[in-house]
């Protein structure tokens, strides 16, 4: 299980859209989620391949090293 | 189910792509307007496309649309596939010249033998308190003027195909994309806009509307961002024992009249939502349509919600009230039910 969290350089921001839905297939380095600050989109991707399970749905509040997902793996 | 299949987008992300994908299989297509290059498009839909296809293809233009639209129809009558940005239909004041004039009149002069296969990309729409000057929807005016393809997609997916389709039209397409549909968070999100794009290219065919909730006993019409007010009205008409269809007509110009007609024929009743003006407008051009084409078929009066003929206000509480909502929608269908002919 790899948490994909708010990246450091995020005080807060509010995520966007999702661009899988919970539980699809995803790959390295897919762009999966937004995170906006201000008017400001930041791209949140894959870090590994696996099954994506969200934990912060769209227009969720988050700070930094806060978990927006976490990736099992596919079996 | 593949791994394409599951990917979704916005619909900046899928008109980036599309442009990417054509730019990639034709040499002469190429993009200029303002804050494409550098900035990547106020809406983040042309980020990436200059590190690709380098400054001759991806343009920064100075903030002047006479010219820098006039040099997109010189360029499509040259033999080149421009798709050239005007960052909010508001500033069209200065160009239009070049459109309807130019671009839009120049296959007829020729007797067909000049061709302009140019993109106007540009963004539409309001309610984020932006005034007057940056909240207009004016698709109407280009359908008015012949010789312009008009189009707007409620998704990602249309978005992508609608795009492809323009760029390779061999006429001038205004592509209007609604700003409160680009998943910017201070214009809302629209979930429904964000949904599944194929990865290869593909074509949405102008002119063809599509059926987004089927219904027997009123027929809702919406293009754009009224296609999301006229779905969350079907909600709340279901609860009523009301099963409203929507149809997304997705191109303005030409209309899918057929459909129109066969929709609201099947229904007997119809709901036009616009947020462009009321008057000379999609929604008297929709319901003569099908006062036109299916007379007979209506039980009723067709209904109308748009635009007030009123200049966009500034107050958000203002603008809120005078725009088409969902709410507006489900009481227009209610007297759709009610009035008879």
């Amino acid at each position: 299980m790899t948490p994909i969290v708010v990246p450091d350089e995020i005080d807060e921001g509010s995520v966007g859209n999702w661009y899988f839905d919970d539980g699809a297939r995803i790959r390295t380095d897919d762009l999966i989620c937004e995170v906006m600050v201000e008017k400001a989109t930041n791209e949140i991707r894959a870090t590994v391949a696996g099954i994506l399970r969200i934990r912060a749905p769209t227009e969720t509040v988050v700070h930094r090293g806060d978990t927006l997902a976490v990736i099992e793996p596919a079996l | 189910m593949n791994l394409e299949t599951q990917r979704k987008l916005s619909i900046g992300r899928a008109m980036n792509e599309a442009i990417a994908q054509e730019m990639r299989a034709d040499g002469s297509v190429f993009m200029m307007g303002e804050d494409i290059r550098s900035f990547g498009g106020v809406w983040g839909h042309t980020g990436g496309l200059v590190e690709e296809f380098g400054p001759d293809r991806v343009r920064d233009t100075p903030i002047s649309e006479a010219a820098f639209i006039g040099a997109g129809a010189g360029a499509a009558m040259q033999g080149m596939r421009p798709i050239v940005e005007l960052m909010f239909v508001d500033f069209i004041g200065v160009c239009l010249n070049a459109v309807y004039s130019l671009a839009g009149k120049m296959c007829y002069f020729s007797g067909g033998q000049v061709k302009v296969p140019m993109v106007i990309n540009t963004a539409v729409g309001g309610g984020y308190g932006d005034a007057g000057q940056h909240s207009q929807v004016l698709w109407s005016l280009f359908a008015h003027l012949p010789g312009l393809k008009v189009v707007c997609p409620s998704n990602a997916y249309d978005a992508k195909g609608l795009m492809t389709a323009a760029i390779r039209d061999n006429n001038p397409v205004m592509y209007m994309f609604h700003k409160n549909l680009q998943g910017v968070p201070f214009l809302g999100l629209v979930k429904g806009s964000v949904n599944r794009v194929p990865e290869e290219t593909y074509m949405i065919p102008i002119g063809k509307a599509a059926i987004v909730r089927e219904g027997s006993d009123v027929t809702i019409v919406g293009v754009g961002a009224t296609v999301y007010m006229g779905l969350d009205a079907a909600e709340e008409l279901a609860k009523e024992g009301i099963e409203a269809e929507v149809v997304d007509i997705r191109t303005i110009q030409p209309l899918d009249r057929a459909t129109l007609c066969a929709s609201a024929g099947k229904t007997g009743r119809l709901v036009v939502v616009d947020d462009d003006y009321l008057s000379y407008g999609l929604t008297g051009e929709i319901i003569a349509t099908v006062t036109d084409g299916c007379w007979g078929a209506l039980k009723g009066p067709p209904q109308r919600v748009a635009y007030p003929d009123i200049t966009v206000p500034y107050s958000p509480s203002m603008e809120r009230f005078v725009l088409p909502n969902a709410a507006k929608v489900v009481e227009a269908a209610r007297r759709a039910m009610t009035q008879k002919s």
